[in-house]
């Protein structure tokens, strides 16, 4: 198929040539109106789909980098938190990431209250459950299976356009902190002594 | 030496001008490729990376063909001519090959061994062998990852005729380690840029710096009651001699006259011996978590749990050496490292070397596997029966944890120092943290001494910590 039009096209820009020389050669041709346009339509043509196919091509060039920067340290989280975005986005695999943050945020939870509460784990477990081991509804309706978010924050979504699900984590992570008392582990806490 | 000769030589040429060089050059490498010249000193190694059209004039054809078509239609001169320059570009676009980079490069420092934080001069010189002109030369420096240039780009744009030369200079501030750098990377187009190479060049002499921090003393360092029998600081559970009262018991023949119990002899009229707690030195390990987790910062920028945790390794060393310990480094991590417990100047003089430039604990991730059964097996393996563990960890994941746990399963006593690298700003950040301190708990209940450093220096958080712990 391409091989004709080729031969065509090489054999046009030879005539050409030829009739830029050779004033026989020219007067055997019809420049008549049409003939003309006519050719120059196929060029206008020709051009268009050439340019055309070029401009979906990717222009290349290579990219030495930014060996002036130190190599950037990571941010503990950082993953975590591209998890979160996942969760909280319309990204397919949404609901699985939900799954796991939710789940890595419950354990933390449940020992977060075992401690403070110096209850057991599973003691611990149930309070999370049913909602009762904070005073944050949104906090208790994240991890909660029964009870759902407050009015107030359905309706801040509603409005804000993000989902509940958001609005829940942060809620929880609060309310973790607010569980620890905001007291660092290195602060006041008994040491068991346990030299041997 | 040989560094201290090539530099000078370079310094020779760099001073000619670029004109004289031309016949220097010439001279020199003859051959023109320059492809390893049999006997100078500069055997600059070049590998192409790669070859790319970079479609800089994509779609002049299509258009140059366009116009002359909209010109033939509309009856315009003008416009054909308006084509012709179109193909005029195409035809220059389509003209002439990348340049092979066929230059000498050559690169030094000004100061090998610098202290922490001074500033170090790197000028690269980089000179056309070859005999065809390089129009659009870019050169990139491969700077260490882990250094961080102060002043100046480490590049350069330019255009070289055959034997001229280029050069340029930058700073960088020296952190802790053995730091080599990497090739140069060279990127050559053709006049019109529509094809581009990029060539590495490895330059004759790799510059290498290396930055040994002093190491300073960190106050006094809580160990735990498992000691050697050597003679040192530790007090134990054993009467003999030493200063503090430990028991008394009955005056046995041999026992030295002044340990005799005089005030019960009067009182009683029995003969009796004090005997005083009998102070050991200890073997202590320094073990450093230098797995790539632990590359972790607040921030992007900021320093690395590896490099606190070796800042305070390095002071603890300081410190258990002075008082009469034998102490030990090892790193937990894919790169093996183990200074065997060992005591003397010259075994601080290691330490000090092996803390700063050991490849286990240089200032970026090696990126190889870490198999931790095999690393613990090993571990064991040399920790020697009756030695103690400091174990620097940001603790920023669970295996941390339980490691820690498995060698104090094993007998010996750990004692965890956890720099703290958490940042508090986004839910995730926030969520670490608290895993984190709950990680700190766990170990505290499972009896391993915990410590914590955020921001502090690593001696206060160690005494505020130790006024805790009963001896």
């Amino acid at each position: 198929m391409v091989r004709p039009l080729v031969a065509l096209g090489v054999a046009a820009v030879a005539v050409g040539f030829v009739a830029a020389v050779d004033r026989g050669v020219a007067s055997a041709l019809d420049p008549s109106e049409t003939v003309v346009t006519l050719i120059g339509a196929l060029g206008v043509v020709q051009g268009l789909r050439y340019a055309n196919a070029r401009r979906r091509r990717r222009r290349e060039a290579a990219a030495p980098g930014d060996p002036e920067r130190r190599a950037p340290a990571a941010v503990p989280g950082a993953d975590l938190d591209e998890r979160i975005e996942r969760a909280t986005g319309p990204a397919r695999g949404g609901h699985r990431a939900r799954r796991q943050v939710r789940e890595r945020v419950r354990e933390l939870a449940v020992a977060t209250v075992a401690r403070e509460r110096n209850v057991s784990v599973e003691a611990a477990e149930r309070l999370v459950e049913t909602g009762d081991w904070t005073g944050d509804a949104t906090a208790a309706a994240f991890l909660a299976r029964s009870s759902s978010y407050p009015v107030r924050v359905r309706l801040r979504a509603m409005v804000t356009g993000r989902s509940r699900y958001e609005f829940g984590l942060r809620a929880v992570v609060d309310a973790i902190r607010r569980a620890e008392g905001e007291r660092g582990a290195g602060g006041a806490e008994a040491t068991p002594e346990a030299d041997r | 030496m040989s560094r201290g000769r090539r530099s000078s030589a370079v310094d020779a040429g760099g001073a000619a001008d670029s004109e004289e060089s031309d016949d220097e050059g010439s001279d020199d490498e003859g051959g023109g490729d320059g492809e390893g010249s049999d006997d100078g000193p500069a055997t600059t190694e070049r590998v192409t990376r790669r070859g790319v059209e970079t479609g800089r004039w994509d779609g002049i054809r299509g258009a140059a063909l366009a116009l002359v078509g909209v010109g033939v239609i509309a009856r315009r001169p003008g416009l054909v001519l308006l084509g012709a320059v179109g193909v005029g570009y195409a035809l220059y676009a389509s003209v002439g090959e990348a340049p092979a980079a066929t230059l000498d490069v050559t690169r030094t420092v000004s100061d090998a061994t610098p202290e922490p934080g001074d500033e170090v001069t790197v000028a690269v010189r980089a000179r056309n062998a070859g005999d065809a002109p390089v129009a659009d030369l870019r050169l990139v420096d491969g700077v260490p990852p882990a250094l961080e240039v102060v002043d100046g780009p480490a590049r350069i744009a330019t255009a070289l005729r055959p034997g001229s030369a280029a050069a340029f200079e930058y700073a960088v501030r020296a952190t802790r380690g053995e730091h080599e750098w990497e090739a140069v990377t060279a990127i050559t187009r053709n006049p019109s840029g529509s094809r581009e190479r990029t060539t590495a060049i490895e330059p004759a002499d790799p510059a290498r710096v290396v930055c040994t921090p002093e190491l300073a003393a960190g106050g006094d360092l809580p160990l735990r009651g498992l000691t050697t029998r050597y003679h040192g600081r530790m007090p134990t559970d054993v009467g003999g001699a030493g200063v503090e009262f430990h028991a008394t018991r009955e005056y046995r023949r041999g026992d030295p006259l002044k340990r005799v119990d005089w005030n019960r002899r009067a009182r009683t009229g029995e003969l009796a011996t004090v005997e005083l707690r009998e102070e050991r030195a200890a073997t202590v390990v320094l073990l450093i978590d230098a797995r790539e987790s632990a590359y972790a910062a607040p921030e992007p920028a900021a320093e690395t749990a590896v490099e606190a945790s070796v800042g305070a390794a390095g002071q603890a060393f300081r410190a258990l050496l002075d008082g009469g310990d034998r102490v030990g480094i090892a790193a937990l991590g894919p790169v093996d490292c183990w200074l065997a417990p060992g005591a003397g100047s010259a075994h601080a003089a290691r330490g000090r070397d092996t803390l700063a430039t050991d490849p286990a604990l240089a200032p970026t991730p090696s990126g190889d596997r870490f198999y931790r059964s095999l690393w613990l097996r090993r571990f064991r393996r040399r920790l020697p029966a009756d030695a103690q563990v400091l174990f620097f960890t940001p603790l920023v994941d669970d295996a941390a944890a339980s490691i820690a746990r498995r060698i104090d399963a094993h007998g010996h006593l750990v004692t965890a120092l956890s720099p703290d690298v958490t940042a508090g700003e986004t839910p995730g950040e926030r969520l670490v943290g608290f895993e984190r301190r709950e990680r700190l708990r766990e170990l505290r209940s499972a009896g391993i001494r915990a410590v914590e450093w955020d921001g502090e220096s690593f001696p206060v958080a160690v005494a505020r910590a130790t006024n805790r712990w009963s001896p």
